[in-house]
């Protein structure tokens, strides 16, 4: 076996345990294990209507798996991420629906206001969790997951209270978005493709900002060893706000195309656990930037077949987490497994 | 407010924090050893499914419970064979088990939920629930506030004078040193993790067989994992800390309820996240009242330290690098 | 008591650190082991008190082999270690710390009586409910020694006993080891890189070179032909030969640091009211017993710990609270103690260092690496090599090539800790000719001949407080001792300020 085709060889062990273990999970549930399989394949694949939903649900977590490399990069566990996204949502659509679509400025400009309010909202919340951790010693876990509450609850409250429909609030959203203020869907295709294209940049912007710049490097002399970059003068606390921004922006951007591109108002629950997903998805990809959008695809595949699954086989659409929480614990084993031989001593 | 209406609301402080107080000691218990398990909300959760299915299942709550608390072990299991045995990073490893458990007990769930079950009921202890104020709350109105306190008087006993528990402590302390005098550090680890997670499974049956009795999806338990896991920094790794901690954040869970009926202005989804902020602003401030420039205030300033909380001790040394730095 | 190590080999990846080593231990005698650090001395010891296994060889205690001790079995055979750094539990107990590990279980009762019969038997004094990181390093040898004594030790080591204690706590020490082999059952193998050391206190000294056995002599020795076996011929006439006299200050004009009131507030401790005045050229070594405060002077100075409160000046500007990045501006650099832990990127290769420690000139890292870390600093790793593939002395020969040239004042802290002689020797001459440069070194060292060698002043700190301020010529390590245990002061020995 040679050193290259070692990780494949591990990923193949990883996909057979994690087949295994999944036909365990299903036979345990009472489910049929290859009909439930090719309800998710059929679900996520199947049509050209089934490989649009996949593309939509894959922008999101393209976006997000290359902000969390930024972070990931400085050692910091962005659990954050999922609020993020609904604070980048509640940005654009309280800049979208404060645009007037009939005068003023030009729909397009509306849009990359609205886009860029996303990238704020998701900037600010991210800082917060940052300062928290550099300013205020209180762990990236923590603050991030308390953060991601917080945001849900005020998008709730956002949808229930000041934006409901006029009439009566209503669980399913805020009033739908004037159709001039939507993504641009091109060639008549019924889904934009500015989104996936902003991921796409978005991934070989971090990409190339952590192999290539500096900047990158820095990232990494924090994550080894942030006692040695203060003594260099690296000042590891505004390189890690630094990260946290970057990372935020790009999951604000991600509710943002969330609100203009895909559900175009604001509806509870909109990050619908893509921060989540990503993270696991840049866990599986195992710090490897190539193999990111590999399980990014696979990930989004998952999500989206796993959609079927309560009305053809009334099973609980949350195999796909199920799914994907094996694959990466699979891996994680089938990783260590291997030089069991080479004990260190203490 | 009359002193029954105070009574009342003591009660459900002490009830509401039942769970809390379970899944808090159960980590308290892994990370004094040098186990930090992130998994505690989707133990919880998948512990709360597992038990109500259970008990469901064979009519009996008391065997649903145990089985929350064999889910919870289970679910430690995998954690301390990733962690200790194959070397893997366990921040990560109980931070993807967090998602899959909680996605698990979704999908395994599915039969059971929002269907009818048994509860744990309720029970009075005959004469101590007669004392006054405090009696009904802690002996008059459910075995779960019982199995709380006896969790705490149990754990506080076994760290502080048991020959096992302070066996457990060293290992936290430094492994390496406890290694050097002929302690099976791993196996210490493995048991402290082990007894950690079925407390904390404890607690999840708590909350499907009592204080949020029943299954679905959502549950409502949602994200006490995490409060507990706040609530063992809070409490300094100190048992009976921890379990103020508890009660703490279950009086801000009960006050919100209790205010969602005096202002029905305010949203309801305001009072449901209030314990986060209040979880980020708590750590702030242990944080805070820890760090050497704010010692060197307070000495300057005594008024400062009388204001802030007593300084509850650091984190275990096996686990101090992990989640208790910053820059 | 007769202990034989036969043969013993142990690696660790590529390094052979006990090559093929023989010894024998016999009962009633004091055995020194030397060596240089890196020798090979303290993993030998932790194969006889079963800490690592060997991969070839085998013990012999009192006639039985064995191929391999566990900690368990080593102290079933009475065999215990006092280690270097004290390896117990801070936060627990005294008494706690006492009861765990090897022997009878004890309850809290039986622990507590047991420790005190054990130290009213050895003169020592451990109050049994003060946790353990309250106490002296002294007390924390105390009470390890107590354990084993306890547990009924019959050989017991030591690697490197007295460092970080006073010459008047070695003095006690020393007097317990011989009391304790006296009856000539039980046996002391001492671990010390100090010749002085193993001759005031060893019967029997085998000396390591390089991982093998280099000789080996019963007492009274040579000094010269130990030294040979420890150096080899040509670092020996080097190792005793005296280092040249520290240089004097290059003149009294504007200091380099000026310090006045100043308060500094570390992680752990707060350092309280130093006032002083270091000039170019100076050399000056902070004396202490670990965490009386002069490490948290050192990183006060380089900004890294918060100065709260009075007036700080490097070079004329006022930096008292400034960020660390000011003081970096201003020509201030810390090599810290612990060079991995606190001073390298483990994973960054060597040329990644270049670059962010010249972040102006990271375009021509590969010239400067070549013209820097190898002309003038004699590394020898190639420039894609992984920083945590570096040997110690390799270690320290980046961070000080990673330090600029125009630095005003260079603070280290413990710079030759764990060296070979020939790395030591190398940092000397290195700090000479920045102070002949016009820079100003301030140290700590928990060495206090090499303190004394090599400082011009000496600042004594004692309990978080700077006890005195000396000329080096005017001490000799007995009064620092006393200083920095608190023993004596500065006044009743007739110092004052330094110039």
């Amino acid at each position: 076996m040679t050193r290259r085709a070692a990780p494949l060889v591990r990923a193949a062990w990883a996909l057979a345990a994690a087949f295994a273990v999944t036909l365990g999970i299903l036979l345990a549930a009472g489910a049929p294990p290859f009909a439930t399989l090719a309800v998710m394949a059929e679900g996520g694949l199947g049509s050209q209507a089934a490989a649009l939903r996949t593309l939509a649900a894959f922008t999101p977590l393209l976006l997000c798996g290359a902000a969390l490399c930024v972070t990931f990069a400085a050692n910091l566990w962005n659990i954050g991420v999922e609020g993020q996204i609904t604070m980048g949502a509640i940005f654009a659509q309280g800049c979208l629906r404060a645009a007037d679509p009939a005068g003023g400025l030009p729909a397009g400009l509306d849009l990359a206001l609205g886009l860029a309010a996303s990238a704020l909202g998701g900037l600010v919340w991210a800082l917060l969790a940052g300062m928290l951790r550099t300013h205020g010693r209180v762990h990236e876990i923590f603050s991030g997951l308390g953060l991601n509450f917080v945001a849900m609850g005020v998008s709730l409250w956002l949808i229930l209270g000041p934006w409901k429909r006029p009439g009566m609030a209503s669980m399913s959203g805020t009033e739908t978005l004037d159709q001039a203020l939507w993504l641009p869907a091109l060639g008549g295709r019924p889904m934009s493709m500015v989104g996936p294209i902003l991921a796409v940049a978005a991934f070989v912007g971090a990409a190339w900002l952590l192999r290539r710049t500096f900047f990158g490097l820095t990232l990494a002399a924090v994550r080894q060893n942030a006692l040695a970059a203060t003594r260099l003068g690296l000042r590891p606390g505004l390189r890690i706000l630094a990260a946290m921004g970057i990372c935020g922006a790009l999951a604000g951007l991600a509710g943002g195309i969330l609100v203009a591109g895909l559900y175009h108002r604001l509806i509870p629950s909109i990050s619908g656990n893509y921060g989540y997903t990503a993270i696991l998805a840049v866990l599986l990809a195992s710090g490897s930037l190539l193999a990111l959008p590999a399980a990014c695809l696979f990930f989004a595949v998952l999500t989206v077949g796993s959609v079927q699954l309560p009305l053809s086989l009334s099973l609980d659409s949350s195999l796909a987490g199920v799914l994907q929480g094996v694959l990466v614990l699979t891996l994680f084993a089938a990783r260590r497994l291997r030089p069991l031989s080479r004990r260190r001593e203490p | 407010m009359t002193v029954d209406y105070a009574s009342a609301l003591v009660a459900a402080v002490f009830f509401a924090a039942a769970p809390l107080m379970l899944a808090a000691l159960g980590e308290t218990v892994s990370e004094r050893g040098g186990v930090i398990n992130l998994s505690m909300d989707g133990t919880v959760l998948f512990a709360a499914m597992a038990a109500f299915a259970v008990a469901r299942g064979c009519g009996n709550p008391w065997l649903g419970l145990l089985a929350g608390a064999g889910a919870g072990a289970a679910i430690a299991l995998i954690l301390a064979v990733f962690g200790l045995f194959l070397g893997a990073s366990e921040l990560a490893v109980g931070f993807v088990l967090t998602l899959f458990c909680r996605e698990l007990a979704y999908f395994m769930g599915h039969g059971v939920a929002r269907q009818p079950g048994p509860d744990l009921g309720s029970l009075s202890v005959p004469g101590l629930s007669d004392i006054p104020f405090l009696g009904q709350a802690l002996f008059g109105q459910s075995p779960v506030v019982l199995l709380s306190l006896a969790a705490l008087g149990l754990v506080w006993w076994f760290l502080a004078r048991t020959r096992p528990g302070l066996v457990l402590r060293a290992v936290g302390e430094s492994p390496r040193a406890a290694a050097s005098r002929g302690v099976a550090v791993r196996r210490v680890q493995l048991l402290c993790c082990l007894a950690g997670g079925a407390l904390a499974g404890c607690a999840g049956g708590l909350y499907s067989l009592s204080v949020k009795p029943g299954w679905g999806h959502p549950q409502g338990c949602e994200g006490a994992g995490w409060i507990a896991l706040a609530i063992v920094i809070f409490g300094g790794w100190k048992p009976v800390r921890v379990a103020f901690g508890a009660l703490f954040f279950a009086a801000i869970q009960v006050a919100g309820i209790a205010l969602q009926d005096a202002l029905p202005g305010l949203s309801g989804a305001l009072f449901q996240i209030a314990p986060f902020p209040v979880m980020i602003l708590t750590l702030l401030a242990v944080n805070l009242r820890r760090s050497t420039a704010f010692r060197e205030a307070a000495r300057r300033v005594p008024l400062l330290g009388r204001l802030m909380p007593r300084s509850a001790g650091g984190a275990p040394g096996a686990i101090a690098g992990a989640l208790d730095k910053g820059f | 008591m007769d202990v034989v190590l036969s043969h013993i080999v142990k690696r660790f990846g590529q390094l052979i650190a006990n090559d093929d080593v023989s010894l024998t231990l016999e009962a009633g005698r004091i055995h020194g082991l030397l060596g240089e650090n890196g020798a090979g001395k303290s993993t030998l010891m932790k194969v006889l008190c079963g800490q690592l296994s060997p991969e070839a060889g085998e013990i012999v205690v009192d006639g039985a082999a064995h191929a391999r001790l566990t900690p368990d079995a080593a102290a079933a055979l009475g065999i215990g270690m006092l280690p270097q750094d004290p390896l117990d539990f801070p936060p627990l107990r005294v008494w706690e710390n006492f009861a765990l590990g090897g022997g009878p279980v004890l309850t809290r009762r039986e622990a507590r009586s047991r420790l005190e019969a054990v130290c009213s038997r050895m003169g020592f004094c451990l109050r049994p409910d003060v946790p353990v990181a309250d106490l002296t390093v002294a007390e924390r040898q105390h009470l390890e020694l107590a354990r084993l004594f306890d547990r009924d030790v019959r050989l017991l080591i030591l690697d490197e006993p007295t460092s970080g204690i006073s010459p008047a706590q070695k003095r006690t020490l020393f007097a317990v080891l011989r009391a304790f082999v006296s009856d000539g059952r039980r046996l002391v193998a001492l671990v010390t890189h100090k010749l002085t050391e193993a001759r005031e206190l060893c019967d029997a000294v085998a000396i390591l070179r390089h991982g093998r056995l280099a000789g080996s002599f019963a007492a009274p020795f040579d000094t010269q032909d130990v030294l040979t076996a420890m150096f080899g011929a040509e670092v020996a006439a080097t190792a005793t030969a005296a280092p040249p006299p520290p240089p004097e200050p290059l003149g009294l004009g504007t200091p380099v640091l000026r310090a006045a009131n100043l308060v500094i507030a570390d992680d752990k401790a707060v350092l309280r009211d130093v006032s002083l005045e270091v000039h170019p050229g100076e050399i000056v070594g902070l004396a202490g017993i670990s965490g009386g405060g002069q490490e948290a002077l050192l990183r006060g100075l380089a900004g890294i710990a918060r100065s709260v409160a009075g007036e700080l000046a490097i070079g004329g500007r006022d930096l008292a609270g400034r960020p660390a990045t000011d003081f970096l501006a201003a020509g201030v650099h810390y090599l810290p103690a612990a060079r991995m832990e606190e001073g390298l990127f483990p994973g960054l290769s060597l040329l990644d260092h270049v670059r962010l420690a010249f972040p102006d000139k990271r375009r021509e890292a590969r010239a400067i690496f070549a013209e820097r870390c190898v002309g003038r600093f004699r590394l020898t790793n190639t420039p894609n090599a992984r920083a945590d593939a570096l040997s110690g002395g390799n270690q320290q020969r980046l961070l000080l090539s990673l330090i600029p040239d125009d630095t005003r004042l260079l603070l280290a802290d413990n710079p030759t800790r764990g060296l070979d002689a020939a790395s030591i020797a190398q940092i000397w001459d290195h700090f000479r000719e920045r102070a002949a440069a016009g820079a100003a070194v301030v140290f700590f060292s928990e060495d206090l001949d090499e303190l004394l060698a090599q400082a011009g002043r000496v600042l004594v700190f004692f309990n978080r407080d700077m006890a005195a301020d000396l000329p080096a010529a005017s001490l000799d390590p007995g009064l620092v001792g006393d200083l920095m245990t608190g023993r004596s002061t500065a006044a009743a020995n007739g110092g004052g300020s330094a110039p």
